[in-house]
């Protein structure tokens, strides 16, 4: 699905990322983590789309690096940010809808004429954005601004308008950051209803009680380079690992 | 069907009422504010089309005006020197202005508001030039330049309460237009490049094309109203286009409400009758402008209708919580 290759990326002298080769293919949880400044928001930058950096990113069997983010929404690559990136003053099921942008086929001409078939696109789009928004527990807010949310419920929307239109692959930024013990609880039972809906989850996360509990798969990464992949106890267990977050001597 | 008609119900009583003016000025013996009604209709379309751009995009444009223009002298211009029928030229002016607006929109697209805002401007002035300046003098440069009035079919609309008539239907047409965009799929690209383009960008819509298709939307109306101008007026002269048209376009936005249907219908009413009313102060006319454009922005960011909008809506809202409160 997401092969990258010796993906590098420079900003003046410093090396952001390093090098980075990695392979996502299976349906499952994938968790991208590292201590503060490893690179991570960094990497998901360049696997979507915002930067170009040096080095290949094949995305569904077709080469993408130096497309822009959204052809790669458009390939079926999601994402959510670590801050907030909500549409604030849309309300949380026109959110939601714009998250549909690329599959819906209509253009300004049908809309204008109001096609029967932009019609019934629009019904469609409405009533799969509603039935979203009840996956997550988000319909009594539909007709809210965005900006009213609590943080835990903005960050839930980030996610449903990032599914709505139905990825293969879907990139998290820390989507933990922010939600109480009970959202966590429910962040984790949602990311599992995700992967049930054939999305693949790639998330960056700092909560390591989430992180080895629903990841089925975690790379590591460390001063820009991939120190580390495996199983969450391989990971775990991993010398090198436990060095670069506790700060081992050298 | 029933919740439809009550949902339009304000709607279409401001039509009947549109409708049945020119017939009670008439007979009220204030034949004037016909006039002043014609003028009204092609106004709310050209700020109507700055809303597109403005209110719904995020895009800032102090050059509008230069749009205004290209209708106004292309259609005069076609109609003059190449004998088309007035309703064409109208069109293809707009659709002129419509491809100058998305030339100007590709490189412009990539700059930030204040920078964008400069760009406008300049725009402005180019065409402004080249109005006094023309080549040939085609345009009449300082002198000005006369027009025939509409005709459909034969038809002609040379009289205040035709043009009145002709006007209200394209304003109808326009809005009712603007209203099916907004609410489609464009309009929410449209408003989540105003809300957050890194977002937008993200959510698989291409910024650049779609602020292009904004831009160039925008310039159909105003250039449109620009020729609904000429043939009405039916003399056109330089200083109807300079960069005040365009700050008073602005300024009617602004006293409105943005990214609404009505809000540029209300601005533009509230302006001109503002203007009728300020006629004895006209020397300080912009300065008065001005000050109360401050007030505005200051004490009601949402515009006149945009501030009736969310204060109608927080009294429903306030209503809707006490009922469920009592229900409980």
């Amino acid at each position: 699905m997401l092969k990258v290759e010796n993906v590098t990326i420079r900003f003046g002298g410093l090396v952001a990322v390093n090098n980075v080769s990695l392979e996502i293919n299976k349906k499952q949880i994938y968790g991208l983590i590292g201590p503060n400044g490893a690179g991570k928001t960094t990497f998901f930058n360049c696997i979507s789309g915002v930067y170009s950096p040096e080095g290949k990113v094949f995305f569904n069997g077709s080469e993408m690096q130096g497309q822009r983010c959204f052809q790669f929404n458009e390939a079926g690559m999601s994402r959510t940010y670590q801050v907030i990136n909500l549409f604030r003053r849309m309300s949380v099921v026109e959110n939601v809808l714009v998250g549909m942008h690329s599959k819906l086929e209509s253009n300004l001409f049908n809309a204008i004429l109001r096609t029967p078939k932009q019609r019934r696109e629009e019904e469609e789009a409405l009533a799969k954005a509603w039935d979203l928004l009840k996956f997550v527990g988000l319909e009594h807010k539909g007709n809210s601004p965005a900006g009213s949310l609590s943080y835990g419920e903005q960050r839930l929307l980030e996610i449903v308008r990032g599914l709505a239109g139905d990825p293969k692959l879907i990139l998290l930024d820390e989507p933990a950051a922010g939600m109480n013990s009970t959202e966590k609880r429910e962040l984790d039972k949602l990311l599992n209803q995700i992967l049930e809906r054939d999305v693949i989850v790639l998330m960056v996360e700092h909560d390591m009680r989430l992180v080895m509990g629903v990841c089925d798969y975690i790379f590591v990464l460390y001063n820009g380079a991939l120190l580390a992949q495996g199983m969450p106890e391989e990971v775990q267990n991993n010398p090198e690992v436990i060095a670069a977050y506790l700060g081992g001597d050298e | 069907m029933l919740g439809l008609i009550k949902t339009k119900m304000p709607v279409l009583a401001l039509i009947l009422v549109a409708f049945s003016l020119p017939t009670f000025f008439t007979a009220t013996g204030n034949t004037f504010f016909i006039m002043v009604g014609c003028l009204v209709f092609l106004y709310v379309i050209a700020v109507s089309g700055l809303d597109i751009v403005f209110g719904y995009s995020g895009q800032i444009s102090i050059g509008h005006a230069a749009f205004f223009a290209i209708g106004a002298y292309m259609s005069g211009i076609l109609n003059n020197e190449l004998n088309i029928p007035v309703i064409f030229t109208m069109f293809i002016a707009s659709v002129i202005a419509a491809v100058i607006g998305a030339l100007l929109a590709y490189p412009a697209s990539k700059l930030v508001f204040h920078f964008l805002s400069l760009a406008t401007i300049a725009f402005g002035e180019i065409v402004y030039q080249i109005i006094v300046n023309s080549p040939g003098g085609i345009t009449g440069n300082f002198r000005g330049m006369f027009a025939s009035p509409v005709s459909l079919f034969g038809f002609p609309f040379n009289s205040n309460v035709r043009f009145y008539y002709f006007g209200l239907i394209c304003c109808i047409l326009f809005l009712l237009v603007k209203h099916l965009i907004v609410r489609s799929k464009v309009g929410r690209a449209f408003i989540a490049i105003r809300e957050n383009s890194r977002a937008a960008d993200g959510m698989g819509i291409d910024v650049r094309k779609y602020k292009v298709m904004a831009f160039s939307i925008s310039a159909f109306y105003t250039a449109f109203a620009g020729a609904m101008f000429t043939h009405f007026v039916r003399y056109i002269s330089p200083e109807t286009f300079t960069i005040q048209q365009s700050i008073m376009f602005i300024i009617m936005l602004l006293f409105g409400g943005t990214a609404s249907l009505l809000g540029p219908v209300v601005g533009v009413v509230t302006v001109l009758t503002l203007t009728e009313v300020l006629r004895p102060l006209q020397e300080f006319q912009m300065l008065i402008f001005g000050v109360m454009m401050l007030l505005v922005i200051v004490v009601i960011p949402g515009g006149i209708w945009g501030t009736m909008v969310s204060a109608f809506k927080k009294l429903t809202g306030g209503l809707q919580k006490k009922g469920g409160a009592s229900d409980a």
